[in-house]
């Protein structure tokens, strides 16, 4: 079949030819039976994912600053590896077809680092394993930040949501209030799972709708997440200084020296009243 | 998340998230069937004479081991048409055909220039139909010979290091060791370049203090190309897709623990499927093509290379936007015939070739090459064949 020389023309080891086995296999290159998933380096595919890789990046907020997509989710893993993961529910959906229904699983997956980064995942698939490795993955490419905020003295750190935000999925919206210390979360058990993951400490809650519907409850809690950083408060009426995407500032860094610092908002206690 | 799902307006702050991707658009129940793939993955070679040029190689990067010695592309082919350096060596591929016998040794060799503003320029000319002539910053050759030639024996390599090829090369640039050495160095008549630009930088960076030895000594210099205008050097090995296809079994104990800390008080309930509100049919689009392609490229995530030269292999593309019709490839310049897909070049390979991250390096979502369906023999060694660059959205 695979001679060297023979029907499928050249000298073997070359591509094309049916099944390509041509020349030496006995370099050791089987790579079929090693399928551990954990052990395969991760070989970026994007220019984000090799600055990564390389450690040039070492802050999720780097690339939010500059809204570059994140299409691996390698690149979450290598940034926050203290991400952790809970499963909020498992549904199953059904479809009618001709010859009876067709069952697949719809998992809804929350990641988060307690301290800033939620993300939320929902894959369907015919088998719960991969739905739920599915949404893992999506819920980590879906990572945002959280901006946390003060009820009322700023000392300490950040505890509580900045202001009242509202999110909507479906008929479901969530309210978020800000709450005093000691608090604690006073939601239901859905969103207060999400929040825990994203790493707020106090906050009183307000929700409408057929919060039953796991999927636009999670949903909604998530919009409203998403909205603290959308909130424009007196402390961002600053003029902003524009600082280079990562994809430039190497080249300059050899050009000439800058003092530009990338300037992202932290949440520390020294917020200018 | 969902603009939709909002009812408020002021949500352009926060525009920039809502453009991400919470719930799977692809249907994993459908498995596409199509013709049979190769993949090709780097390596580094087995011995240092692995890949020399008797022995047929495939490789990335360092220089290329052309087939045919002799006529090698010259003149305006060498170089970028954009900014009128000469084009570094990629990668080069053995695709011998077993229906003619001229095919019987085929290579496709890939240049391409290492400067992103060029590539950037390049994409408007890859779209022109029909251009008068084409100005290109990335060329493919194809070389073909049959069984009994002047260069090689007829007989297969016996791969243990005693090889030889039946005759020389023509002497080649002393400092990329890439392209033909036209140009030789008006002092000690030894060193050959390709280029201006080649012999300028040779001068200043190693030849100034040999040339006064070269002259005299009277032998000649063995090149070695120098590592800023050549890639690090590693050997293509080919295995078929159909290799990897087996299932992930492992991960499903990671997937019941987190089952078990699961509450299930919440009620299995049956309602219809909601689907996630997107934002713009465009991202859409988008997100879907990119889910389908990291599914596919998960089943081998070092794979730098898709071969697939079959009558309905279609390449597989990471982006939605800057895929070519029909109408975008031109016919073959000698014979006239249609171009099909033969090979695509993922971006993983740029991560192999240790290309620095910074605004002006070359980043690509995929580079699909198209050759002439005959394989025909035109008057020329090096048939020019066509590369379409897909670049992702960023670097535009």
């Amino acid at each position: 079949m695979a001679e060297r020389g023979g029907e499928r023309g050249g000298f073997g080891r070359g591509f094309g030819g049916r099944g390509g086995r041509g020349g030496d296999r006995g370099r050791g290159r089987r790579r079929g039976p090693r399928r551990d998933a954990e052990e395969e380096k991760w070989v970026p595919v994007t220019k984000l994912g090799r600055l990564v890789k390389d450690g040039k990046i070492s802050k999720l907020e780097e690339v939010y600053l500059h809204s570059l997509p994140i299409k691996e989710h390698q690149i979450i893993d290598q940034i926050l590896p203290s991400l952790k993961d809970e499963v909020m529910k498992i549904m199953p959906v059904q479809k009618q077809t001709r010859a009876g229904q067709r069952t697949r699983f719809k998992a809804f997956v929350v990641v988060g680092d307690g301290n800033g980064h939620v993300g939320l995942g929902v894959k369907c698939s015919k088998e719960v394993a991969t739905a739920i490795r599915g949404a893992i993955i999506l819920a980590k490419l879906s990572v945002i930040p959280v901006r946390r905020g003060y009820w009322g003295n700023k000392i300490g750190k950040p505890h509580t949501v900045p202001c009242k935000v509202t999110g909507k999925c479906g008929s479901v919206t969530v309210r978020l209030v800000p709450a005093p210390r000691g608090a604690g979360i006073v939601a239901a058990r859905v969103p207060k799972k999400v929040l825990q993951m994203a790493g707020i400490d106090d906050v009183f809650t307000s929700s409408r709708g057929s919060t039953k519907t796991l999927g636009n409850f999670v949903k909604a809690t998530f919009d409203c997440l998403l909205k603290t950083y959308g909130f424009l408060t007196p402390d961002f009426w600053r003029e902003t200084r524009f600082s280079r995407s990562p994809f430039q500032e190497y080249t300059d860094m050899l050009a000439k020296p800058t003092t530009k610092a990338i300037t992202y908002v932290e949440d520390v206690a020294d917020i200018p009243a | 998340m969902s603009r939709g799902s909002s009812s408020n307006g002021n949500d352009n702050s926060i525009v920039k998230f809502t453009n991400m991707q919470i719930s799977s658009h692809d249907d994993d129940d459908e498995d596409e069937e199509q013709s049979p793939v190769g993949l090709g993955f780097v390596e580094k070679p087995e011995h240092e004479w692995s890949l020399l040029r008797h022995l047929f190689p495939s490789k990335a990067g360092g220089t290329p081991a052309w087939l045919d010695p002799i006529n090698l592309p010259s003149g305006k082919s060498c170089l970028c048409d954009i900014c009128g350096e000469p084009l570094r060596f990629l990668l080069q591929a053995y695709a011998p055909l077993s229906d003619k016998e001229s095919t019987f040794h085929r290579t496709l060799f890939v240049f391409i220039c290492p400067s992103m503003s060029c590539l950037l320029q390049d994409q408007h000319e890859q779209w022109k139909r029909h251009p008068e002539k084409g100005s290109r910053s990335i060329k493919v050759f194809r070389s073909q010979l049959p069984r009994n030639n002047q260069f090689y024996s007829s007989e297969a390599p016996k791969n243990n290091g005693s090889d030889k090829p039946l005759g020389t090369s023509a002497p080649l640039c002393s400092l990329c060791v890439t392209w033909k050495g036209d140009k030789i160095c008006s002092n000690c008549k030894k060193a050959r370049y390709c280029s201006k630009m080649h012999q300028t930088i040779h001068w200043s960076s190693a030849h100034k203090s040999q040339c006064r030895s070269l002259e005299e000594s009277g032998e000649d210099m063995i090149p070695k190309a120098g590592s800023n205008v050549t890639w690090p050097e590693y050997e293509i090995i080919n295995e078929d897709e159909s290799e990897f296809d087996m299932e992930v079994s492992n991960s499903n104990e990671d997937a019941k623990d987190l089952l078990t800390n699961y509450d299930p008080e919440f009620d299995v309930e049956m309602p219809e499927l909601r689907k996630a509100l997107l934002t713009d049919n465009e991202d859409e689009g988008e997100a879907k093509s990119w889910a389908s392609f990291s599914k596919r490229i998960a089943r081998a995530p070092d794979q730098v290379l898709r071969y697939s030269r079959h009558v309905n292999s279609e390449p597989l593309w990471p982006m939605l936007s800057g895929r070519p019709s029909k109408h975008e490839i031109p016919k073959c310049t000698s014979c006239g015939s249609n171009r099909a897909f033969e090979f695509q070049i993922l971006p993983q390979l740029l991560y192999y070739m240790d290309v620095k991250n910074d605004s002006n390096s070359l980043d690509w979502a995929t580079i699909v090459v198209y050759t002439c369906e005959a394989s025909c023999d035109g008057s020329l060694a090096y048939q020019e064949e066509f590369a379409w660059v897909q670049l992702s959205s960023q670097s535009r």
